[in-house]
């Protein structure tokens, strides 16, 4: 009979190959996201939507449905930007109540247990930490986003034919664009706040606030200096004109007022800020969050 | 068990003391009289040090019996805490102090007028050897000099009682040794300093007295040495490094207090089990004298308060999972 | 031994802060004791060979390799057990080490069979499948060292690793500590306040004092040397007397508390004698050993170095 001895022994066999080791992260994240029935069941709920807009489409191609049903095909909404863009932005909202469920611990509980000298004292860098934890919110969002989007899209080309589909061809490029663009803005603020508040409740109001306050700030800014400047502080209105921008809606001039106060009428043209001004300001909102985590992002504290 | 025949007036006193949280159990029917001089509590992670510690200090008041200490019952605080300083394994400071803030918000509480909160409080400083930092803020120590600013503050309004918990705790080995003799000679002032510690060694060398817990009882209590002696189903260890070691062996089994003799694998030594450990002493001065055997050392195996914990604790309460 | 640590004038610096000063010299031993006060730079050091910031100048070479340019390398190579509470919460220990050892490059039914090995080499048993939070601190540091030793690395970096522990978690750790230092595939540097630990596991140490090396010796070499000073501790008969004869041979001796007796061996004079002496009067020797120069002594003598040059060695002024 043979005796077999437990003693300590290297590691010989093959590795993975180095590139792909920040997805392991996501890979272990998204099992324990998943294992909160809370969770998965509002993940869930995001997919109605997409699922009306399926059969939206679907009712305004077949005939037969339609004559069925007794709806007037010209009360049905054309399926183009306009469409599209709505998409886009109900999908938006809703990746950002997954965003508040699942971002503020992604940082924020490894900072409290002291994890990051066991990640970091691995072939495992800052910066793959960093893309490993935003992995999981891509992954996430991009499922509830542009996936659905793109799979909307090729249903409506499928349905509609190859002319369609090459003279709107334009239109599948937005709507990853700014799904994209959503996702990095919202999972680098989330990381930012994660990094920053220890407590998931506190973290998941900031998240909220970080929309909400300054979004209510430019609107006052805005109603009080008839102008909409204010939307530049707003990531919300931000992203609205960039949206709007993608689909080829953006106009800059949104509107006049009629200024009365007993000198005579003088109109104040209102101008949105340009749309080159709103992709700055976010690209400059997603650089301060990464110089935000790469100082809490470290194997040790210094103190001064 | 050691004796204790002095008044209770000078002595910490528990009489059928217990405390159950709930169901669960704190310590159960302790009778222990602590005297002046240090006494170092031992035991496992959840055997009732700290809540005897609490018990102590009045932080808990037990469900059952009568604790007093010198005299006054820890349901006294106002009477208690003049007499008692009192330092906790929890390294938390209330945020922006300084060190020697620290101390003398503390002191302050007192009801000491200001030109004595200074003086004592240079003293306590002084007494851990922190007068230099104490100027700086308590957030850029070391855990060493957190460590000592928390002893400085126990000791500071000159108490006759010291509670401390795991206070050598993330010392280095020179201030380790600094803060014993520090102990030690408020030991000889006459002071009672009731410690807890994990480190065997370092308890054996300092303390004057140890009480041993496990699962909330007091296992054993007094001298070290003199536990051992008590501790009668294990006979004596002891390992004797000569060259011929099976001489020897052979020799000792002629004498029925010899239980066990085995050689040591490397074949240059003997470990002797006795019933007798002065018989077996006398009888291997002969015996080496009269085989002329070069001995190397001879060392008791088991007559330190690491043995007497393997013997109370662990072979008792088997294995800690 | 081929090194395993080469400091070549490694200096670092933080803002104004000079930490580590000018260090120089090679460890080379199976398990090196990294020792010295609360701010030498010890955990500095011990970033620096985890590359969590470049030196200064100089540089330190592991196993060879410039930890500068090879850090990623490097570090798969090496197992790091932190001093502070450290563990990725919500996660069952299997899930924690197995993440572990996948993110040093291990692919995953790989990582989860040696995720099991480490634990059930560490002894958590049923325990594993339970969260880390939940775990007493005895525990915890059982899947720390798991942690550290998952991948198989060459270096463990071991920092206070018996903290906190009582006795026989203690005794557990240290045995488990030298048995991988026994299978001769790791080699280890410990560092802690204990000095009973590193004269327990380790055959080399380094000291550090102010950001400099204040000693590095090796312990086994200290340990063979010098047979002439005996420690006796006795019982029974006239100890004095018996002190007394033992300088009729013509040894230097000296009594010490209440039991013990310090005494220099002359030539010519046998441990037989002694024995002969205590026989004629009755008395116990209940405890003989040589008095070598014990871990304590080289560690005082390397913080007293610096000030005056001269050593203080012999009562061990109360350290163990």
């Amino acid at each position: 009979m043979a005796l077999f001895e437990n003693s300590y022994r290297p590691y010989e066999g093959g590795l993975t190959p180095e590139w792909a080791r920040f997805l392991v992260l996501p890979r272990y994240a998204l099992r324990d996201v998943f294992g909160s029935k809370f969770f998965t069941a509002v993940f869930c709920l995001c997919f109605i939507y997409p699922l009306v807009s399926a059969i939206l489409v679907y009712l305004r191609h077949n005939s037969n449905a339609i004559a069925i049903m007794q709806i007037d095909v010209r009360e049905l909404l054309p399926i183009g930007a306009s469409f599209f863009q709505f998409f886009v932005e109900v999908q938006g909202w809703l990746a950002f109540i997954l965003t508040v469920l699942v971002g503020p611990v992604l940082v924020s509980r490894d900072l409290t247990n002291n994890a990051l000298p066991l990640y970091l004292c691995r072939p495992f860098s800052r910066a793959e930490y960093v893309l490993g934890k935003m992995t999981v919110l891509v992954i996430l969002l991009s499922l509830v986003t542009w996936a659905p989007g793109l799979l909307l899209f090729l249903l409506q080309a499928y349905l509609e034919g190859a002319g369609w589909f090459a003279s709107n061809a334009w239109m599948a490029g937005a709507i990853f664009v700014g799904s994209m663009t959503w996702i990095v803005l919202l999972s680098l603020l989330a990381l930012a706040i994660s990094a920053w508040v220890r407590w998931r409740v506190v973290a998941g109001a900031a998240l909220l606030g970080m929309f909400f306050i300054p979004s209510a700030l430019g609107g006052v800014v805005n109603q009080l200096f008839f102008t909409r400047m204010g939307n530049l502080i707003s990531p919300a209105a931000l992203m609205g004109s960039i949206w709007r921008g993608l689909f080829g809606h953006f106009r800059r001039e949104v509107g006049s007022y009629e200024d009365a106060w007993g000198r005579g009428f003088v109109e104040v043209v209102i101008r949105e800020p340009p749309l080159w001004a709103s992709w700055l300001v976010v690209a400059l909102i997603c650089l301060a969050c990464l110089w935000l985590l790469s100082r809490k992002v470290r194997a040790y504290e210094v103190i001064k | 068990m050691t004796t204790r025949t002095t008044n209770a007036e000078r002595m910490i006193v528990f009489e059928g003391v217990s405390k159950f949280y709930g169901e669960i159990l704190g310590v159960n029917r302790i009778n222990l009289a602590i005297a002046p001089g240090i006494t170092s509590l031992v035991g496992p992670n959840g055997s009732g040090k700290t809540t005897l510690m609490n018990l102590m200090t009045g932080l808990l008041r037990p469900t059952r019996g009568t604790i007093s200490v010198l005299g006054t019952s820890p349901h006294d605080p106002e009477k208690l805490f003049r007499k008692v300083g009192y330092c906790s394994q929890f390294d938390s400071f209330p945020p922006g102090m300084t060190g020697r803030e620290f101390i003398e918000f503390y002191l302050s509480v007192h009801g000491y007028t200001r030109g004595e909160v200074r003086d004592l409080t240079q003293a306590a400083l002084e007494r851990v050897s922190m007068q230099d930092a104490a100027g700086r803020k308590v957030a850029g120590y070391s855990k060493g000099m957190r460590q000592r600013i928390r002893l400085a503050q126990s000791l500071a309004h000159n108490p006759s009682v010291l509670i401390l918990d795991e206070p050598l705790n993330g010392l280095d080995p020179m201030a380790r040794a600094e803060i014993i003799r520090l102990f030690q000679s408020l030991a000889a002032e006459g002071l009672y300093l009731v410690i807890s510690s994990h480190i065997l060694h370092e308890v054996d060398m300092m303390s004057d007295s140890v009480v041993l817990m496990h699962n909330g009882y007091v296992v054993a209590e007094g001298d070290v040495h003199g536990v051992r002696g008590e501790i009668e189903e294990h006979p004596m260890q002891i390992l004797v490094r000569c060259d011929r070691p099976q001489v020897l062996a052979a020799r000792l089994f002629e004498h029925e207090h010899t239980i066990e003799a085995r050689i040591h694998d490397d074949r240059r030594g003997l470990f002797v089990r006795t019933r007798r450990p002065d018989d077996f002493y006398l009888l291997l001065n002969r015996l080496v004298t009269e085989n002329n055997l070069k001995v190397e050392s001879v060392a008791p195996a088991d007559d330190d308060l690491n043995a007497v914990y393997q013997y109370l604790i662990v072979s008792e309460g088997g294995r800690v999972s | 031994m081929n090194p395993v640590i080469e400091l070549n004038g490694l200096s670092v610096t933080f803002g104004r802060r000079a930490i580590l000063k000018d260090l120089s010299g090679t460890v080379k031993g199976r398990a090196v004791g990294l020792l010295g006060p609360n701010g030498a730079g010890k955990t500095t050091l011990i970033h620096t060979l985890l590359g969590f910031h470049p030196p200064s100048s100089g540089t330190v070479r592991i196993f060879g390799e410039d930890i500068a340019t090879n850090a990623r390398r490097l570090r798969a190579e090496v197992g790091y057990m932190p001093e502070r509470d450290s563990f990725i919460a919500k996660m069952s220990c299997v899930r924690f080490v197995r993440l572990m050892a996948e993110l040093c490059g291990i692919p995953s039914e790989a990582a989860l069979e040696r995720a099991h090995e480490a634990l059930f080499y560490v002894g958590l048993g049923e325990a594993r499948y339970r969260s880390v939070d939940t775990y007493s601190l005895g525990m915890k540091q059982l899947a720390k060292l798991a942690q550290a030793i998952v991948h198989g690395p060459r270096l463990l970096i071991l920092d206070e690793p018996t903290n906190g522990l009582d006795p026989p978690t203690r005794a557990r750790m240290i045995r488990l500590i030298q048995e991988i230092r026994d299978s001769g595939r790791a080699r280890i540097l410990l560092s802690s306040h204990l000095l009973r630990d590193v004269e327990e596991c380790c055959d080399e140490i380094l000291v550090l004092k102010d950001g400099r090396i204040a000693a590095n010796c090796n312990l086994d070499e200290e340990r063979k040397a010098n047979r002439k000073f005996i420690e006796l501790e006795t019982r029974g008969g006239d100890r004095t007397a018996f002190a007394e004869a033992i300088g009729g041979l013509g040894c230097e001796y000296a009594l010490a508390g209440e039991r013990r007796i310090k005494l220099v061996m002359q030539d010519g004079v046998e441990i037989d004698d002694l024995y002969r002496l205590a026989y004629e009067r009755q008395v116990q020797i209940r405890r003989l050993n040589y008095k070598r120069d014990s871990l304590e002594d080289i560690f005082l003598k390397a913080m007293e170095g610096d000030e005056n040059g001269a050593a203080r060695g012999g009562e061990g002024h109360g350290l163990i």
